[in-house]
């Protein structure tokens, strides 16, 4: 039972303050053992308070980020899934699924979470699923001014995963599940 | 004033043993303690001749003035029964040879557990002498007299399944983590989603959260919630488990029997905390369920220590039950609370000594709770070794009253035996003294305990 938290697209300072004061109050350290961001923090001081969520913090970078060190795309591998991190800037069409599933080829990964449209969404294909967490702080994309605060929070069980997806609809918290389940184990083939 | 003496059976010398030499002679060669001659039974062989009998022991073979003690306490802890055709396990690969009171007590309880309805009040002063380790009846006999198993053998069986199978539910119900508990809400709450709806492509379907349970929740009905909070609790029980008796192989190591043992330990503790939400799991309960857990573990009859776990448990519960105020920290100071039994205690140690008394709570001012609430709380299993206390545990359990007076008792007599060093210390001496206590002989230890039950002054 391992609980992953995705989100990103966070734009503070520069398009948000802060992530709304009802999202923070559930988030609390102690409970989430992985945190992946798809990008666009932008500052260290905010990746300093996801570390402080969880010591486990994989970023990817946006294209607004002051950090340039961070990687363009990360897997990595909790219980029997391989998760996908990107921010989503660089495929284009800007969230188009037949490219991302492109990439989900290419990084061979079973769920791949990316951002950038700050919309949630959760599409799946014939090689996995893919994630969009949205905007945490609800800041306005590239695209579209009306967003709503959101992110995932996904529950890794053995073969089955349950995502729940918070969104702040009108003031109110407002959580959502997805379940699916992988047909067969991963192998760890020797690198 | 009158200054109430010190009886002289007390003084004697008899009760001063040198610490080292019983031990010794115990667990090395074969030696069978002379048994005393005054003794309850008709037929009493000749003591079996043996060079390295205790000198203490020996010399009380002819107690002076009292009259005969109806219960002798000569024992022998681990000694494998040659005579005795139902030797059973023997732990430590001991003597050949048991003293006759052992054979004898240990025929008469095994003549008690064979009939058909077994007689609580024979077998409570059989074993409140001492259960012979070597014949691997203590967890049977434990078992009755903690209530788990019903006098009569016939009902043994249903009572042993049904209780079994009680505990294998909480298990259930209590150790399930949220996921699981989140999808068994979903299969009862809707029928199963489709999943062989599978379309190749497309959006994934949004699905209601049944409840409102999702795992950030901060509700306080949430089973996430809980499972946080709880898992608190879950870390400190798994430390202390993990602390338990870490010389013994049985609880501490690397081996699959120890890390078996700790499960089972966790568990019942886990599953303790859960079911008394009063109060919870206090640091010392791990103390109090392991010599429980490893005489039922080291049943002979290989189907009762498979199912060890369930019956600890259940066990567990009974003896806490007496003792659960001490725990709690809100009823320290009322009248059910631990400060409370320290002052019966003291109070104890008044009537019967009054002298040592007032030396330790007046003249080196040792307040009692420093050295007693460890005594009680614990029940007496940090003082002495694994055997003894195991052999301090027959005679605490068999009493009728209730484990309470009898504890009082035994921590009375093991301040009166050590008299003259306090006596003749001062605050620092005494208390370190106190907090490790020295080894003695727990047959003489059991002996005065019971003595001061019959010479209530």
């Amino acid at each position: 039972m391992v609980l992953v938290l995705a989100l990103g697209d966070l734009h503070i300072p520069h398009r948000a303050a802060d992530l709304p004061p009802k999202f923070k109050s559930m988030l609390v350290p102690g409970k989430i053992q992985h945190i992946i961001c798809t990008g666009n923090l932008c500052i260290k001081e905010v990746q300093d308070y996801l570390k402080t969520l969880c010591p486990d913090l994989h970023i990817t970078r946006g294209e607004y980020d002051e950090e340039t060190r961070y990687p363009e795309t990360k897997t990595l591998t909790i219980g029997q899934f391989k998760l996908g991190l990107c921010h989503g800037h660089q495929v284009i069409p800007w969230g188009d699924l037949d490219s991302l599933a492109m990439l989900q080829r290419q990084l061979d990964v079973d769920i791949l979470v990316t951002g950038h449209t700050h919309q949630f969404t959760a599409y799946k294909h014939e090689g996995g699923v893919v994630i969009n967490p949205g905007s945490a702080t609800g800041a306005y994309s590239s695209i579209t001014y009306d967003v709503n605060p959101s992110f995932v929070l996904m529950d890794i069980d053995g073969l089955r995963v349950v995502v729940y997806v918070y969104e702040l609809i009108d003031g109110e918290v407002k959580v959502d599940k997805i379940d699916f389940k992988k047909t067969t184990a991963t192998t760890h083939s020797a690198h | 004033m009158v200054r109430k003496r010190v009886p002289d059976w007390l003084n004697s010398s008899l009760w001063y043993t040198t610490p080292a030499d019983d031990r010794l002679h115990r667990y090395s060669s074969p030696s069978p303690t002379t048994a005393s001659a005054a003794d309850s039974e008709p037929n009493h062989q000749p003591p079996t001749p043996a060079p390295p009998s205790p000198p203490p022991v020996a010399a009380a073979s002819k107690p002076p003035s009292t009259p005969n003690p109806p219960k002798s306490e000569t024992r022998d802890p681990v000694n494998k029964n040659s005579n005795n055709n139902n030797g059973g396990n023997d732990q430590n690969g001991g003597s050949s040879g048991a003293s006759p009171d052992d054979i004898s007590r240990q025929a008469q309880l095994l003549s008690e557990l064979s009939k058909k309805v077994i007689n609580m009040w024979e077998l409570r002063r059989i074993a409140s002498q001492g259960i012979p380790d070597g014949a691997g009846i203590r967890s049977t006999v434990w078992k009755l007299l903690l209530g788990y198993l019903p006098p009569e053998r016939a009902q043994w069986s249903s009572e042993l399944a049904k209780k079994r199978s009680q505990y294998r539910h909480f298990k259930e119900e209590l150790l399930m983590n949220p996921s699981e508990v989140t999808r068994r809400l979903e299969k009862s709450v809707a029928c199963d989603n489709d999943e062989s709806k599978s379309e190749s492509r497309g959006l994934l379907s949004r699905s209601q959260i049944t409840h409102g349970e999702h795992p950030l929740s901060l509700g306080k009905s949430s089973v996430w919630n809980q499972f946080f909070q709880d898992s608190e609790i879950i870390e400190q029980i798994d430390r202390d488990v993990m602390r338990t008796h870490p010389d013994m192989h049985f609880f501490s190591g690397d081996s699959q029997l120890a890390k078996s043992n700790q499960d089972a330990m966790r568990n019942i503790l886990i599953v303790f905390a859960k079911l008394n939400p009063g109060i919870r799991y206090v640091q010392g309960m791990n103390e109090i369920l392991a010599p429980l857990f490893y005489v039922f573990k080291n049943d002979p009859d290989a189907e009762m220590a498979a199912a060890a776990e369930a019956d600890t448990f259940f066990c567990f519960v009974e003896l806490l039950s007496g003792f659960r105020d001490h725990f709690c920290q809100q009823l320290d100071n009322s009248n059910v609370g631990i400060r409370s039994t320290i002052s019966r205690l003291s109070q104890l140690l008044k009537e019967h000594d009054e002298e040592l008394w007032r030396h330790l709570e007046v003249t080196t001012k040792v307040n009692p709770q420093f050295y007693a609430f460890r005594w009680i709380t614990l029940l007496l299993t940090q003082e002495f070794n694994f055997a003894d206390s195991l052999h301090i545990w027959d005679t605490l359990l068999s009493d009728p009253e209730g484990p309470l007076e009898t504890l009082l008792r035994v921590c009375c007599a093991m301040l009166i035996l050590i008299r003259r060093r306090l006596l003749a210390g001062d605050f620092t001496s005494n208390l370190k003294l106190l907090q490790h206590y020295p080894s003695t002989n727990i047959s003489h230890l059991l002996y005065v305990a019971n003595k001061l039950r019959i010479h209530k002054p």
